[in-house]
C-alpha cells in the first residue's frame, strides 16, 4: 500500500510529466524522482515537511518549464523592425478604412449609428488581422532564419541622412497635406461612391461619363497613398526622402490618369428639360471646357510637384538637425 | 519603487549567476557526480543551486556536448552520473581563462573606484 508521501510524490511527478515533451518524460522524471529519494534518504520527513519540500521545488508546470527550450515567436533582434512594419501596415490599412468604411458612408447614410458600429467592428477585425499576419510573417522569418537584407549587410554610408532643419519644420506641412488628402478622399468617396449622376432642383441632371467609374479607384488609391506618405513623413521626418519618392511616383500615376481622362472626352452629359437645345449645347461646351482646363491644370500641378520633389531629393537644403543635445554635427 | 529595485536586483543577479554556474558545474564535473551529489558538492563550496536550475542546466550542457552521462545503479538505486566530455575538457580551460580575465578587470575597476 502506498504511504502518504509515496502518493504525494507520485502525484507530483505525474503532474510534472504532464507538462514535459513526450520524448524526454521518462528520463527527466526518473532523474527528478532519484533526486527527491536522495533527499529523503538523508533524513526522514514528516508529511507536512514533505509537502513543504515539494512546494519549495515549485509548481509542476514551473519545474517542467525549466526543461523546455527557450521558445519565442519573434527574434528579439527583429523587434524594432517588427514594430515599425506593424505601425506602417496598420497606418496604410486604417487610413483607407477610415475614409471608405467610416467617413464616406457617415456622410451619406441615414443611420450614422450603424455606420459607427460597423466601422468599430471592422476596425477591430482589421487590427487583429494585420497584427496576426505581420506576426506570423515575422515568426516564420525567425523559424526559418530568414535574413533581412540591409540589416545584416549594412553600410554606414547608406544610413538615412539626418533630416535638415527645414525638413523638420516641413513636417507640419506634411501633416497639413495628410489632413487635406484625407478630406479630399472623403469627398471623393462621398460624391462619387457608386454614383452615375447628380440631380438638381428643377429636374436638372448631370450624368457622369462611363470612364468615371474606371478612374474612381485609382484616384482614391493615389489620394490615400499620398495622405499616408505625408503622415509617415510627419511621424518620421528622416523619411522625408521616402515621401518625396512616393510623391514622384504618385504624380506620374496622376499624370497618366489625367491623360487618359483627357483623351476620353465626353466627361459629362447634362439633362435640363427647361433649356433649349441651343442653350444646352452652350452649357455643355462650357462645362466640358472647364473640366478640360481642370484636367490640364491637374497634369501641370502633378508635373510641378514632381519637379519640386526631385529638387528636394537632389539638393537637401540647410544644415542637419542635431538629434542629440550637445552633439555637434 | 522598493519592489521594482528588488526585481531589478533579482534579474541582474540571475544574469550574473547564469554564466558562473556553467563554469562551476563544468569544473565540478571534472570528476564524476550524480545530480544530487553534485548539488551537495557545490553547496559545500558555498555555491547554492536549486534543482530546477541544476537539472535543466545539466541536460543543456550535455546537449551541447560538454558533458556525458550514464544511468548506473548505486546503493540499490538507479542514478544518472555526469562527467566532463572531451569537448568539455577542451572548453573548460578557455572558460576559466575568460573568467580570470573578467575577474581581474573587475577587481581593477573596483580597486580604482575606492
Amino acid at each position: 500500500m502506498l504511504t502518504s508521501q509515496d502518493d504525494l510524490l507520485a502525484r507530483y511527478l505525474h503532474a510534472v510529466q504532464f507538462w514535459l515533451p513526450k520524448s524526454q518524460q521518462r528520463d527527466i522524471i526518473a532523474e527528478l524522482a532519484e533526486d527527491l529519494h536522495s533527499q529523503l534518504a538523508e533524513r526522514p520527513l514528516t508529511d507536512d515537511e514533505f509537502v513543504a519540500l515539494l512546494k519549495k521545488r515549485g509548481s509542476p508546470m514551473q519545474v517542467a518549464a525549466g526543461y523546455l527550450p527557450d521558445q519565442r515567436l519573434i527574434n528579439p533582434a527583429m523587434m524594432p523592425v517588427y514594430r515599425l512594419v506593424l505601425k506602417i501596415t496598420l497606418l496604410w490599412v486604417m487610413l483607407p478604412l477610415l475614409v471608405i468604411v467610416f467617413a464616406g458612408p457617415l456622410l451619406t447614410s441615414a443611420h450614422p449609428g450603424e455606420v459607427i458600429v460597423g466601422f468599430w467592428a471592422e476596425a477591430w477585425r482589421t487590427v487583429f488581422t494585420v497584427v496576426g499576419i505581420v506576426t506570423v510573417v515575422f515568426a516564420l522569418f525567425d523559424r526559418y532564419n530568414v535574413k533581412i537584407r540591409g540589416l545584416e549587410d549594412w553600410n554606414p554610408r547608406k544610413l538615412p541622412r539626418v533630416p535638415t532643419h527645414s525638413e523638420i519644420a516641413a513636417r507640419w506641412n506634411h501633416l497639413a497635406g495628410c489632413i487635406f488628402g484625407m478630406i479630399a478622399a472623403i469627398f471623393w468617396v462621398y460624391f462619387l461612391w457608386q454614383r452615375t449622376a447628380f440631380s438638381f432642383p428643377g429636374g436638372v441632371r448631370i450624368i457622369l461619363g462611363p470612364f468615371w467609374k474606371f478612374v474612381y479607384w485609382p484616384v482614391l488609391v493615389i489620394t490615400l497613398t499620398s495622405a499616408s506618405a505625408d503622415l509617415l513623413a510627419f511621424l518620421y521626418p528622416c523619411w522625408a526622402q521616402v515621401r518625396s519618392r512616393v510623391r514622384i511616383a504618385l504624380d506620374a500615376c496622376l499624370l497618366i490618369i489625367a491623360a487618359i481622362v483627357l483623351r476620353a472626352g465626353n466627361w459629362i452629359e447634362i439633362d435640363a428639360p427647361h433649356l433649349s437645345p441651343h442653350d444646352l449645347a452652350a452649357v455643355m461646351t462650357w462645362v466640358n471646357l472647364s473640366i478640360q482646363i481642370s484636367l490640364v491644370a491637374t497634369a501641370l500641378i502633378a508635373c510641378l510637384d514632381a519637379l519640386i520633389e526631385v529638387r528636394r531629393l537632389l539638393r537637401p537644403s540647410g544644415r542637419p538637425h542635431t538629434p542629440i543635445a550637445g552633439v555637434s554635427l | 519603487m522598493e519592489q521594482r529595485v528588488t526585481n531589478t536586483f533579482d534579474n541582474i543577479r540571475l544574469e550574473l549567476r547564469r554564466g558562473c554556474l556553467v563554469i562551476a558545474v563544468l569544473a565540478q564535473l571534472r570528476s564524476e557526480h550524480y545530480g544530487y551529489a553534485l548539488r551537495k558538492a557545490l553547496e559545500d563550496q558555498a555555491l547554492e543551486i536549486d534543482e530546477n536550475t541544476l537539472y535543466p542546466l545539466l541536460r543543456r550542457l550535455e546537449a551541447q556536448g560538454l558533458l556525458v552521462s550514464e544511468w548506473r545503479e548505486e546503493e540499490k538505486r538507479n542514478k544518472r552520473f555526469y562527467r566532463l566530455s572531451t569537448a568539455g575538457e577542451q572548453v573548460l580551460p578557455d572558460l576559466l581563462e575568460e573568467w580570470r580575465q573578467m575577474n581581474s578587470a573587475l577587481e581593477g575597476i573596483l580597486g580604482a573606484a575606492k
